[in-house]
């Protein structure tokens, strides 16, 4: 990654009708950054990423690539190229003259054609395969062969819509790290569009998380996990309890707060939380949890409940464990390795949370 | 080809598998409604073929003897030779024009959501459900308003407007399951737009397009109503068939004709469904 501006998106809006897809975007992306746009469905990512890449018209905004104002530069001008959701391989050609495709516009000789349908089909792992037919490709290649037509044209960006949702699970993981390892060598700067945000976390350098039409974050995966800037976000990253909070003292970089069932608490003030109030949400991981029969030692809150239900995810057991005065019940992850203790329904358990593990979520009503 | 009545043969016959094999015999009043069905619908066709191999001009049992002296002679008749070459001229620019309609309408249509779509879909349609003879004898008025001679050109105008919804039905299918992204990878890596169309949209319909052509020139082969209104002093092969059939001794030379044409059209239709078929088949 360097330090020059590839992307430059301001106050970048989109309409379709009276629905505004896209509502203020700004987003400035630094060359060969791995960056996601992660967010439910119809959230407007997709919109976003087809604006980038030139299928649709922006209403009000500029976007510049590589410092050139893209307004009226059609998407066969821009030094874009994009991977589709359907990977759009063309049916009626081989896999040679499918990476080959853009190469017929840009003037080169047959032999430099060749050479680099070689090349980029060997960057994919897919080499001498030219000659194989469109139908005769699994998902994976057909995924490879999307990647290679897009990169053989050397685009200073790289776009892919949803690149890894058409592929099984063991096969996605695997082409995650690929797809990253491939990414650095390359140094292009790609911007991804997806709704699975471990995909987004492990591949991305940064993270902007969308929610109906609005950019609500943009992070490293690290900072969006451990300080969401809101609910949605929190909720919508990883597994997150919510509890509320009511300010009791302000230290400056700390706050003291009374949390809902855990009692008096010191956290850290969450500097990237959009709002603030002495009504504050207080977010805490469930795996930060410590579960136990008797009451844990050395933790700076404890809660009693009871095991409401238990569920088994392989790598980790959650438990969901009820207390008086709260609505919804509190999550427990514990890893399941050298796992001893077993806790069943109905049994009486404490629940003990570290200020660290407390995070401020900014204002309730948000 | 799938005809409604195989269809109907078919199906009951499917279902009597999946039931339990030992049942007390029920005459199968649905097989014998299908077969007696198709006996009507293809017998008398079936006699058109048969009589034209006949040494006699007339069309009775007992038949006289094999000859093919009737086949023979459509090569001498140079006006039945003009009406042939009137109708594939006739065919092949209909088919032509009504293709290239077709496939932008049916383009638009299956690509694109806009006011009116459903309305001048279903008028692009209409043509299958008004009798031929109406749309015929307003064509004629309008035409002769306007100043055209009944002629090839007037047969010409109206065979599009018979085969158009065949073309934009055909179309339709073959740009159905044609993924849209396929058209915007082209232009992202740099095609422009008439060049995405050239490179991507038409080889991946091509086989509907093929289709078309095959269907389109059919419909206008095989058309009598309006060419026979239409075509003035030119006439079209039915046309011409139509005036030949009342001179008895002419009978067994429009009775090959017929057959030629009747086996021309089946295997033309059979080539089309089975580039229709490819064409749903390739994406």
């Amino acid at each position: 990654m360097t330090d020059q501006n590839i992307i430059e998106i301001s106050g970048v809006e989109k309409r379709f009708g009276t629905f505004t897809a896209v509502k203020d975007l700004n987003l400035t992306l630094k060359e060969g950054e791995f960056f996601s746009l992660l967010g439910p469905s119809g959230c407007g990512k997709t919109t976003a990423l087809r604006m980038i890449a030139g299928f649709q018209d922006h209403d009000a905004g500029t976007i510049r690539i590589a410092g050139q104002d893209m307004a009226h530069i059609p998407a066969n001008k821009r030094p874009a190229n994009m991977v589709f959701q359907s990977y759009a391989i063309f049916p009626h050609l081989n896999v040679g003259d499918n990476v080959a495709f853009g190469l017929r516009k840009l003037g080169l000789s047959k032999a430099e054609m060749k050479d680099r349908v070689a090349e980029a089909l060997e960057m994919v792992e897919l080499g001498g395969l030219q000659a194989r037919k469109a139908d005769e490709l699994s998902g994976g290649q057909r995924q490879r062969v999307a990647l290679a037509r897009a990169l053989v044209m050397r685009p200073k960006v790289l776009l892919l819509d949803e690149p890894l949702s058409a592929l099984d699970k063991n096969l996605r993981e695997a082409m995650q790290l690929e797809m990253r390892r491939l990414q650095q060598k390359l140094g292009i700067t790609f911007v991804m569009v997806t709704h699975d945000q471990y995909e987004a976390m492990t591949m991305s350098d940064r993270i902007g998380v969308m929610f109906a039409g609005k950019l609500e974050q943009v992070d490293r995966p690290e900072v969006l996990y451990a300080r969401p800037c809101n609910r949605r976000v929190a909720s919508f990253i990883g597994g997150m309890n919510f509890l509320d909070a009511r300010v009791t003292g302000d230290n400056g970089s700390t706050v003291d707060v009374n949390v809902q069932g855990f009692g008096p608490l010191t956290i850290d003030v969450n500097p990237n939380a959009l709002s603030r109030s002495p009504d504050l949400l207080a977010g805490i991981r469930p795996e930060q949890l410590e579960i136990g029969a008797e009451r844990p030692e050395g933790y700076d809150a404890c809660l009693q409940g009871i095991v409401s239900d238990i569920a088994f995810y392989g790598e980790s057991v959650h438990y969901y464990v009820r207390t008086d005065g709260m609505e919804d019940p509190v999550s427990v992850a514990v890893p399941n390795y050298f796992h001893t203790v077993d806790h069943k329904r109905g049994d009486q358990v404490w629940l003990g949370v570290q200020n660290a593990s407390v995070i401020d979520l900014g204002a309730r009503e948000a | 080809m799938s005809t409604p009545a195989s269809d109907q043969l078919n199906k009951p016959m499917a279902s009597s598998l999946s039931k339990p094999m030992r049942k007390p015999f029920r005459f199968p009043w649905l097989l014998a409604y299908a077969i007696g069905y198709l006996i009507f619908l293809y017998l008398p066709v079936l006699l058109l073929p048969l009589f034209s191999f006949n040494d006699g001009t007339i069309v009775a049992f007992p038949m006289k003897g094999f000859t093919l002296k009737w086949y023979a002679q459509l090569g001498e008749q140079d006006t039945l030779l003009q009406a042939m070459m009137n109708s594939l001229i006739v065919g092949a620019v209909t088919a032509l024009v009504a293709t290239s309609l077709g496939l932008f309408a049916a383009r638009a249509y299956v690509r694109y959501r806009f006011k009116g779509r459903e309305l001048s879909e279903g008028l692009v349609m209409l043509p299958l459900v008004i009798p031929g003879i109406i749309v015929a004898s307003s064509m004629l008025v309008l035409f002769i308003s306007l100043g055209l001679r009944p002629s090839l050109t007037t047969v010409i105008l109206g065979h599009v407007f018979v085969a158009l919804p065949f073309a934009v039905s055909i179309m339709k299918s073959a740009f159905d399951d044609f993924d849209q992204s396929l058209e915007e990878a082209a232009f992202d890596l740099g095609e422009s737009v008439i060049g995405t169309f050239r490179r991507v949209t038409l080889p991946i319909v091509a086989p509907g397009i093929v289709a078309s052509l095959l269907v389109t020139f059919t419909v206008s082969f095989d058309e009598f109503v309006l060419a026979f209104f239409l075509s003035g002093n030119q006439p079209t092969l039915p046309v011409y068939i139509w005036s030949q059939i009342r001179f008895p001794a002419k009978l067994p030379n429009t009775l090959a004709l017929g057959s030629l044409l009747l086996l021309a059209s089946v295997l033309l239709l059979l080539t089309a469904e089975y580039f229709r078929r490819r064409s749903t088949k390739s994406t």
